[in-house]
């Protein structure tokens, strides 16, 4: 196959020099945004303890541990501004991300022992759940940096128990086992109860020499008998206990390397612990690059900074989506599916970092004289019509059969509305996406570049409606919302204009009603909302989007859990003819 | 030669960014149509002088109607 793959057709163009000239405000724009939200990851960077006061303790902070562990250059930090429950800290405490270590990709997540000695906070628990979908999805091990004081107690009714709790992460590390992904821990630091399981239930432990697990720490074992209140005398014997068991906590490495043998491995320094999980890490079960590889790795042929110039911050602009994709995918080359069928969207295939990998998108501005076919009106890109649906049916179900992973590209305002897009099927065309979606079992990652909105943002690999979405990333041009905050208006207050007008009332009340519920949709659709509750699993700077996609296609085709020998694709030559 | 600016889709003209007798490049903004609650910007076709502009903002205009001439 390598006739197909070696030399793709072109994809994009050089910008000219007008377009140039036309967009240096909207890269500013871009790049002040940008600004804002780097500033929103340096305060979860900062949060709790200065870096300098851990090391005084002779610990290193998670961010230095995650520096040492990874390989250089490989860090795709995810839910980083996660925050669902709007904890004071800032943060739900644990850090992750994709990255490789020895070599090999990995998911990647650490308590921070910045904060409350990495306790557990509100939210946590969705963070951590997030994070071992990821690992199932990709078939590749998840490496923990456990250093976890236990619970924050004052608000453990928001996250102890209920079907997606703080106890949920440990079934689910057994959920992986079973499946054979591998879920290797450093353990540092005191790790009592929650942090005790945290420590346990992992596949292989890797100690250092101060840190314990333990069913109970030494807070609840000096004082587990409640009398009914409390007074002088027990708090003098609670201060006795407490000393005693601060210097000698339950379930140190006396305990789980010398005499359970709990730890596999025990390191004297916090760097030896991170050793040894990059030397297990580099022998974990994964297929040589080559093994996948249609073409040779290279980059596009055009630089990925002019997506700045590209990708409208307006809303409202038009622009041409295939000279995105032209900066995002190697060499700048593709093999489009179906280009005369449903001009809305883009389908086809490219290459990143060598891999195959199906990319889909959809197409914005006028869609040309008789487009869509059944209507009588014309057709704007961003919206999907019948051609567009059934095309992208037939494309995924061809990745699934060929076992090529899927980016998604969405900047979407919906599905095409109305009897007349009723009786050309849409509802029945973007269930059957869904369906079709379901059913290739295929990793699949989503770039939210612009608009999610309506049923299109589930239909297109949104995260929302199905298994298989690894992750999803924004922009800062990214809004999410199930429609626009005045057509909401327009949908909730129109009755009531017309009830107002029949009564003879006054309609600005009304009208205010409408106005502040827009803006309010404005405010809970921007990036930072959108990160915070974790409906984009990241805003990743417009740059940086191609990184991204090679993580995903390296961590995609490290270790799948099936195969389509090259010889065998179909999509190729369907492409071909 | 004269060049003509048509109009790529029919909608209203949300902005002009051109007006007669200014010199003009290859790609430079002409004008703004709105249609379907998106803006399609129209570009120069070529380098010259605009010639004349024949719409304003408000004007609702066909596909292919002309809109400017560029000389």
């Amino acid at each position: 196959m390598r006739p197909y793959f070696e030399k793709m057709p072109p994809l994009g163009r050089e910008l000219k020099k007008g377009e140039i000239k036309r967009t240096e405000d909207n890269v500013q724009a871009m790049k002040d945004a940008e600004a804002e939200v780097a500033k929103a990851v340096e305060a979860v960077h900062n949060a709790g303890f200065p870096t300098e006061k851990i090391n005084a303790r002779g610990e290193m902070t998670v961010w230095q541990r995650l520096e040492y562990l990874v390989d250089p250059g490989t860090w795709c930090p995810l839910h980083t501004l996660f925050n669902p429950l709007e904890n004071e800290e800032g943060t739900t405490n644990v850090i992750d991300g994709l990255g490789k270590i020895g070599g090999k990709w990995a998911v990647i997540i650490g308590f921070d022992n910045k904060v409350m000695a990495g306790a557990w906070l509100p939210g946590q628990s969705e963070n951590i759940l997030r994070v071992t979908d990821l690992a199932k999805r990709l078939n590749i091990p998840l490496v923990w940096l456990v250093n976890c004081s236990g619970a924050k107690l004052p608000e453990q009714e928001k996250f102890y128990a209920n079907r997606r709790g703080a106890g949920t992460p440990f079934y689910r590390h057994a959920e992986l086992e079973q499946m054979g992904i591998p879920v290797l821990a450093g353990i540092y630091g005191t790790n009592p109860a929650g942090g005790g399981y945290q420590g346990i239930s992992p596949t292989v432990l890797f100690a250092h020499k101060n840190c314990n697990i333990a069913v109970g720490g030494a807070g609840i074992v000096s004082g587990m008998a409640p009398k009914g209140g409390f007074d002088t005398e027990m708090a003098e014997n609670l201060i006795e206990k407490s000393r005693q068991f601060k210097a000698k906590p339950p379930g140190s490495v006396k305990t789980h390397y010398d005499v359970t043998g709990f730890f596999r491995y025990m390191f004297e320094t916090e760097e030896g612990v991170l050793d040894g999980l990059k030397e297990y890490m580099a022998q974990m079960p994964s297929y040589h690059p080559e093994f996948f590889r249609v073409a040779k790795p290279e980059p596009p042929a055009y630089p990925p900074e002019d997506v700045y110039r590209l990708l409208p911050m307006e809303p409202k602009k038009v622009y041409e989506f295939d000279q995105i994709l032209a900066r995002l995918v190697d060499g700048s080359q593709h093999m489009e599916f179906r280009p005369d069928y449903g001009p809305e969207v883009y389908t086809g295939l490219c290459k990143v970092d060598g891999y195959l990998v199906g990319c889909i998108g959809n197409r914005q501005g006028y869609l040309g004289k008789g487009y869509p076919e059944y209507a009588d009106y014309p057709g704007i890109g961003g919206k999907l019509y019948r051609q567009g649906l059934i095309k992208m049916n037939d494309f995924v179900i061809l990745c699934g059969r060929d076992r090529i992973p899927v980016i998604w590209f969405q900047d979407t305002s919906g599905i095409d509305v109305g009897d007349t897009a009723e009786k050309a099927e849409l509802l029945g065309l973007g269930q059957s996406l869904i369906y079709s979606i379901q059913q290739t079992d295929v990793p699949m990652m989503l770039v939210v570049l612009r608009k999610g909105s309506a049923a299109a943002h589930y239909v297109m690999g949104g995260p929302t409606a199905n298994r298989h979405n690894a992750f999803t990333l924004g922009t800062v041009a990214s809004e999410i919302y199930v429609m626009h905050g005045e057509t909401a208006a327009v949908a909730t207050y129109a009755r009531r204009l017309v009830k107002e007008k029949d009564a003879g009332k006054p309609l600005e009340p009304v009208i205010e009603k409408m106005n502040q519920l827009a803006r309010e949709y404005h405010d809970k659709s921007r990036p930072l909302f959108c990160a915070r509750t974790g409906m984009l699993d990241e805003i990743v700077p417009v740059a940086a989007l191609r990184q991204y996609m090679v993580a995903f296609a390296g961590a995609a085709y490290q270790h799948p859990k099936s195969i389509c020998p090259q010889h065998h694709l179909i999509l190729p030559r369907i492409i071909k003819g | 030669m004269a060049e003509k600016i048509l109009a790529p889709l029919a909608g209203k003209i949300a902005a002009v960014k051109i007006k007669a007798g200014d010199k003009v490049e290859e790609d430079d903004d002409a004008l703004v149509i709105e249609a379907m609650k998106m803006e399609t910007e129209v570009f120069v076709p070529c380098d010259g002088t605009v010639k004349e502009v024949l719409v304003k903002v408000g004007d609702k205009v066909e596909e292919d109607d002309v809109l400017a001439v560029i000389e």
